[in-house]
């Protein structure tokens, strides 16, 4: 049985003349210890899938299940403890007047954690940064370290699924590979669970052993990591967004 | 003569980069928000006025040279212009104009300090709440406000007072009643821009409850802008608590209230000018200091301000 099952999948926001179809009927299923790609360009709805998955985002239609249970809505206090989320914007997503330690303690005071002053440490400790830390604002520290702070946040609570929506996306190149390879180990430490957002072909096939590629909020197929690196897609838009991906050419010419 | 060796140190302990626990931490932080208001000098001139007022109030009784509310012999000592005896005169029951106005202070102080603590709680729990749930709660919250603001606030204050006596404490109640829907309205809009704030998804994914988001989460951020625009509104509390003095709905004779001060000189203006001038240069530089200290806060407190 999947870890995380997602049928049909329908998100509507608005109403009226503004009313948008986010998700059209999206399926997808996570086996535990897997790490699962979304990919897409912008607006294709690969975010609101996780957005509706940890209740976010409105559902109003399919259903989510984890470990073969229903969600309940509003989300209950298991489900935090299971399922936590890491932002794509580390400077919007860490409260600007709570230090580290704030946002690291808070999770386990509403959980009612023992060995709170432990565990902040630990969390520190595991993403690289030290006691040093903990202390500080947010404005005192850079986009990577704060991006490492986010995912001891999402740690903190020892879930077993991470729902990462663009990670590294609002990091420098340099900083990028440093947080991936932090989120691999994480993974191969904790025996996590990955659902990750990325419009970065390179980042999901780099983490993902699976992926699924979203246009239009539908899902357009799924692929293994394998047929994606041999490029063996079916369908054209996948194949566009590989082309994309390679980047600037500087002669066409040369492309056959 | 160089700078004192431990004071150096304990700013170098404030300005830690690298604070070793969650007081550091929090002083730290109140230490750099001073150190950037004292480079503003018109705020420090507003904070030292405001602090005087603060003193004067305090120590009224060792400052005023005479009893406030009983006057002098009332055959010699009526109406006397300002001397070396009464700096600011007497008035027309020979009482000494300086030692009414040094105890008017604390009735004044009295008054705003009352009004700010029972009408931000009001405005941030009204305006947080509606902004953050949205919705019918935030119809309903916001034209409970709208009615509040639809009427001229010495108007509703005056209502308020006829309804409840006239009084410095029905006065005040009347005052606060009025005055919090600009801060709702205030707080409503900072908190809808932080509602969907990527840090507050953060914190509803970590299981808090409405009230702890609210109240740890997002009255912390509407808190500076709320905290500028009471500073800043202190001058028209204090403008309308006199006006109801002045009016005769606030403060009672005998008491010092400066409003009620310059009523009771109205009648001799011309000819006795200081009976109501000396209050009234009173409300001035109060009402100046207030705001002097919010344009300060404001260019220290403002995230807004900050980025130019």
């Amino acid at each position: 049985m999947a870890l995380i099952d997602i049928e049909d999948l329908e998100v509507v926001f608005g109403s009226g003349g503004r009313r948008v179809h986010a998700l059209r009927g999206v399926s997808l299923s996570v086996e535990e210890g897997e790490s699962f790609g979304i990919v897409g360009e912008s607006g294709s709805g690969k975010s609101t899938v996780l957005r509706a998955a940890c209740g976010l985002a409105p559902v109003t239609g399919g259903r989510i299940l984890i470990d073969g249970k229903q969600v309940t809505s509003p989300r209950d206090a298991a489900f935090y403890r299971r399922v936590q989320m890491v932002f794509q914007d580390p400077y919007a997503s860490l409260h600007p007047r709570h230090t580290i330690d704030r946002v690291l303690s808070e999770p386990l005071a509403i959980h009612g954690f023992d060995r709170r002053e432990a565990r902040v440490e630990q969390a520190l400790d595991e993403v690289g940064l030290g006691k040093g830390f903990r202390f500080r604002y947010p404005h005192q520290l850079s986009g990577g370290q704060r991006q490492r702070v986010a995912i001891a946040r999402a740690l903190i609570l020892e879930p077993k699924v991470i729902l990462l929506d663009e990670p590294t996306s609002a990091l420098d190149a340099s900083i990028q590979a440093e947080v991936l390879n932090l989120l691999d180990r994480l993974r191969d430490e904790r025996g996590l669970t990955y659902v990750l957002v990325s419009h970065d072909l390179a980042v999901v096939s780099h983490m993902c052993e699976r992926l699924m590629v979203m246009q239009n909020g539908q899902v357009v197929e799924q692929l293994t990591r394998e047929a994606l690196q041999a490029r063996a897609t079916t369908k054209d838009y996948t194949r566009n967004l590989l082309t994309a991906s390679e980047g600037f050419t500087r002669d066409p010419a040369l492309q056959t | 003569m160089t700078a004192d060796p431990s004071r150096q140190g304990l700013s170098q302990w404030l300005l830690s980069e690298q604070p070793a626990s969650r007081n550091q931490a929090r002083l730290g932080q109140a230490w750099r928000i001073w150190l950037s208001f004292t480079s503003n000098r018109l705020g420090m001139v507003g904070l030292g006025i405001v602090l005087i007022l603060v003193l004067v109030a305090i120590f009224a009784d060792v400052i005023a040279p005479y009893n406030p509310l009983l006057g002098g012999d009332l055959r010699t000592e009526r109406l006397l212009p300002p001397s070396m005896d009464h700096w600011m005169g007497t008035d027309d029951l020979a009482r000494d104009i300086f030692s009414r106005v040094v105890h008017g202070a604390r009735l004044t102080l009295m008054v705003v300090a009352l009004v700010a603590i029972i009408a931000t709680p009001i405005g941030l729990l009204v305006g947080t709440t509606s902004g953050y749930f949205g919705g019918w709660i935030d119809t309903v919250l916001m034209r409970i406000t709208d009615i509040f603001l639809a009427f001229p606030r010495l108007i509703l204050a005056l209502a308020f007072v006829a309804a409840l006596g006239p009084g410095i404490e029905n006065a005040i109640i009347a005052i606060a009643i009025t005055s919090w829907p600009p801060y709702a309205r205030l707080a409503r809009a900072e908190t809808l821009s932080i509602r969907n704030a990527e840090h507050i998804d953060a914190i509803r994914l970590q299981g808090a409850s409405s009230g702890r988001i609210i109240w740890g989460h997002v009255v912390p951020l509407c808190m500076s802008s709320v905290i500028i625009r009471v500073t800043l509104d202190m001058a028209g509390i204090i403008l309308t608590a006199a006006g109801l003095g002045f009016l005769g709905l606030g403060a009672q004779p005998p008491q010092p209230e400066w409003g009620a001060m310059i009523a009771g000189g109205r009648r001799f203006l011309i000819d006795y000018w200081w009976v109501a001038t000396m209050p009234g240069i009173a409300i001035f530089v109060v009402s100046l200091g207030f705001n002097l200290l919010g344009d300060g806060l404001r260019d220290v407190l403002d995230p807004k301000a900050q980025q130019q």
